[in-house]
């Protein structure tokens, strides 16, 4: 990358941006009219925040988000469906899937840097779109796999909490994005996530100072791809469905736009992305079919107008309207 | 006095092209060595030989007792090597404060993988990246954006970065190159000083620094080490006349 | 049984032609422009639907053949004045999230004006019916996209080999700055070779028409092997997008006997293995 680069850089983030995730998190069912459509937002912002720490933490542009969210959906339901395993089984089966396809994808994507490397995790999306067509038997194929359940919170034989109803599985999915939320600033403010950032501005200068960088990447990688396995996983579970779409290019594509719209600035821009999105596509979808063009023209606008995102829209406003510098575009780096 | 870094018949080739031919490399510990020469012969290649960034194609590198060959970049900062780079490479978008501790959390690089621990719990890097912004008189601009600093206080950055990591032997690669006149005797003072606690091998254009800091002079031409010596030898040597001015000379 | 295979591998000749058409037109551009254009699949089904159009307005293919070229590299100049010039010095992530947008666009407002379902084209008179040798038979218009494709190639080459604007091109590739130093004015280079580039993937769009009609969500999957050609063939190469397209073109024709959906994996995972062991692919350079 180079010296002038336009691209809003993360850093470390303040304490009150917790408070602001809470808040958003509190408020989203109370607001939306359906809290089946609160989880989904939630689900795909932790997509998206997986895929900002490889993008926005440590510069890597990967078009193969979707095999990871895919490969967490199949894997959860057929756990669940064919050996009956439970709520957090199938959750950590999807993670163990995501993560491990993470290591390969990212252990040979990497050797490879800029256009190349993208191109390569674009080309083992296409690879794992065609598998997952082909493995029809386990998949579903083009039908998918239909009669997911949504299993119960359980400890032993008693059931804690049934998730059935909507809004149990919205609270279920909010507990898990604040817990991966805040497992997230830790990495982010740990002696990895600083290397990141350091591999993300000069990759050169962080192996000369010392740092395998090959290691780094693959590591965030697997972070990466098992955070996006869970809400491949929590997908499947709201819709009682997986279709093969979860697996294709188009997925991995939207979890980037969800990503850069959101503003790859800090990890709250991919909550503020997923929602906007989200909610873009559900209101819009009903009233006018063709609402994609319109998510078309927002790509070029924030890309020509505000490449921080909605989060670097509003932290320059914020920055404007409190004058201080001190709060969130210019946080420590320290992490303190 | 005992030799910390030996090279034994040295050679990068590319293809049929030698940019270091054959180089038998002594440097003493505790002693400020300066490689000089003229463009091309071989300097900026034989330096990256040693720090890894190029494999060389023949011979030994033995460094304070240890074979360096097969070990890549980020693996020798770990046994005490540093380097600074000639076109400034630095991590822009982040605090001058942060790139020392960067360069100081690098000596066991391996160790920053544990992505559960808070950076700041490890308070050597930070003390030893105070420290550094001391000796460079920069702690007034630790937060500044690395970036954002004048051309000249990025080169003392650079070479600042090289030492946090608290290393054996100081590589600096053009330190000076493009420093304004008022700037260049700052690094002067800077590098002198390093020379008191570590072991600088440098690579000069500017023969005034040279001369004036250097307790050894090797001096190369056409990928190979000319002339060896202290700064009076080098500075009568026919050779090393030759080797500048061409053979009219 | 040999007919069979021949027939497979002269349709995969005609796709692989089509495919070098394609693949081309957006080596030119990221050769010269460093540019990565993810709106280039739209570009060809445009091609194809305003074929489609000029056909339903005066009848003749061949008129169509020209105009619809020059209706895409018409677009294509006002694309790049207004938006592509302000985002060439921004990272490729920017570059495609654009060039999707403009893609998302192309794709949604050719359902509009032309419905969801896709329009089909006639083989034009000329060219209906079959050449039969022996027991073997194949359509003329098949042998015509082979035929014609190859002029349009060779028209390429000529152009940027032996033109003054060619020169340009190949030396923009190697270095903007020197040629815009020599006095040229690199913004209309820039624009020409983007117009010209997806003009080729418009020409491309125009002779698949007959085949297979103007479909509205084709962008994605040309976009896809049009990357896996340029990939193999190698980034910025003449050559590498012919060898590459043909051997795509080919290798896809002869699975879909086989193993349909082996076809895409064998693909993606060709685009894989050179990334992997050989980046530059086949013809490009470092």
């Amino acid at each position: 990358m180079s010296e002038k680069n336009p691209l809003p850089f993360a850093k470390t983030q303040s304490r009150a941006m917790l408070l602001w995730v809470l808040a958003v998190l509190i408020g989203l069912p109370l607001i939306l009219p359906s809290a089946t459509l609160a989880t989904e937002i939630l689900i795909f912002a932790m997509a998206a925040l997986a895929c900002n720490l490889l993008l926005g933490y440590t510069g890597l542009l990967s078009f193969g988000q979707g095999i990871f969210f895919g490969a967490g959906a199949y894997c959860a339901a057929l756990l669940m469906i064919h050996l009956q395993l439970g709520l957090f089984t199938a959750l950590l089966g999807a993670a163990i899937a995501g993560g491990f396809l993470a290591l390969l994808v990212g252990a040979l994507a990497i050797r490879r840097t800029g256009i190349y490397f993208v191109m390569l995790t674009l080309a083992f999306s296409q690879m794992a779109y065609f598998v997952a067509y082909t493995l029809s038997d386990w998949t579903g194929g083009d039908n998918g796999l239909l009669s997911v359940p949504r299993p119960e919170i359980r400890l032993g034989d008693t059931v804690l909490l049934s998730l059935a109803d909507a809004r149990a599985f919205y609270g279920f999915v909010a507990v898990l994005f604040l817990l991966i939320f805040i497992g997230a600033r830790r990495v982010i403010a740990s002696p990895f996530g600083s290397t990141l950032m350091a591999i993300r501005e000069n990759e050169t200068r962080a192996s000369a100072i010392g740092y395998d960088t090959r290691h780094f990447k693959i590591l965030v990688f697997v972070l990466s791809g098992a955070v996006t396995g869970i809400a491949g996983a929590l997908y499947a579970m709201l819709l009682h469905f997986v279709p093969l779409s979860n697996i294709d290019l188009a997925m991995s594509e939207n979890i980037l736009i969800m990503t850069i719209v959101g503003g790859t600035g800090s990890l709250f821009g991919s909550l503020l992305g997923a929602g906007s999105i989200v909610l873009l596509g559900d209101f819009l979808s009903d009233l006018w079919p063709r609402w994609l063009m319109l998510l078309g023209v927002i790509l070029i606008l924030v890309v020509i107008f505000m490449r921080g995102g909605l989060w670097g829209g509003l932290a320059s406003l914020f920055e404007k309207v409190c004058g201080s510098r001190k709060n969130v575009v210019i946080a420590k780096e320290e992490g303190l | 006095m005992s030799i910390l870094l030996e090279t034994q018949d040295l050679e990068l080739a590319y293809g049929a092209f030698h940019a270091v031919n054959g180089v038998n490399l002594k440097v003493e510990a505790g002693t400020i060595h300066t490689i000089i020469g003229p463009n091309g012969a071989g300097k900026t290649s034989l330096f990256h030989c040693l720090t890894g960034e190029r494999q060389a194609t023949a011979g030994a590198i033995h460094f304070d007792g240890k074979n360096l060959m097969r070990k890549p970049a980020h693996g020798r900062v770990g046994l005490g090597m540093a380097r600074s780079f000639q076109l400034t490479s630095l991590f822009q978008n982040l605090s001058v404060r942060e790139n020392l501790r960067l360069a100081a959390q690098g000596r066991d690089g391996a160790r920053a993988l544990n992505f559960w621990r808070r950076v700041d719990s490890q308070r050597e890097h930070l003390e030893m990246a105070d420290q550094v912004l001391e000796r460079l008189q920069l702690t007034a601009r630790a937060d500044t954006l690395a970036g954002e600093l004048s051309h000249g206080q990025q080169r003392v950055l650079e070479v600042g970065m090289s030492i946090c990591s608290k290393p054996k032997l100081l590589m600096l690669d053009e330190p000076t190159s493009g420093m304004g006149i008022d700037d260049i005797p700052i690094m002067t003072q800077l590098i002198s000083d390093l020379g008191r606690d570590h072991t600088v091998l440098l690579i000069e254009h500017n023969m005034r620094i040279v001369m004036s800091i250097s307790q050894r002079i090797t001096v190369m031409s056409h990928g190979q080490i000319l002339v060896v010596g202290t700064q009076v030898f080098v500075r009568v040597d026919e050779r090393v006349r030759t080797a500048y001015l061409g053979e009219a000379a | 049984m040999l007919n069979l295979y021949l027939f497979q591998i002269l349709n995969g000749l005609g796709l692989g032609m089509i495919y070098f058409l394609i693949a081309v037109g957006l080596t030119i551009i990221f050769g010269l422009l460093n540019f990565v254009n993810f709106a280039h699949g739209a570009f060809f089904l445009l091609g194809a639907y305003i074929c489609y159009t000029a056909v339903s307005l005066t009848g003749n293919f061949w008129l169509a053949l020209l105009i619809a070229p020059l209706v895409v590299a018409a677009l294509a100049w006002v694309i790049e004045r207004l938006l592509i010039q302000r985002i060439y010095h921004l990272p490729h992530m920017f570059q495609i999230l654009v060039t999707l947008g403009i893609a998302l666009i192309i794709q949604e407002a050719s359902v509009m004006i032309w419905g969801p379902v896709g329009k089909s084209v006639a083989v034009p008179e000329l060219l209906r019916g079959v050449l039969v040798v022996g027991d073997f038979v194949y359509h003329y218009y098949r042998l015509f996209l082979i035929v014609f494709s190859g002029l349009v190639g060779l028209g390429l080459w000529l152009l940027l080999e032996r033109t003054r604007f060619g020169a340009l091109v190949r030396a923009g590739s190697e270095s903007t700055e020197t040629v815009s130093l020599l006095g040229t004015n690199i913004f209309r280079l820039f624009s020409m070779t983007f117009a010209l580039g997806v003009a080729l993937a418009g020409v491309a769009g125009v002779l698949f028409a007959p085949l297979r009609g103007a479909q509205p969500f084709v962008g994605p999957e040309i976009l896809g092997v049009a990357f896996v050609v340029v990939v193999i063939g190698g980034m910025g190469s003449f050559s590498g997008a012919l060898v590459g397209g043909l051997l795509v073109g080919v290798v896809q024709s002869l699975m879909t006997r086989l193993w349909p959906q082996g076809a895409s994996l064998m693909i993606y995972g060709a685009m894989a293995v050179v990334i992997l062991i050989r980046p530059y692919g086949l013809f490009g350079r470092a």
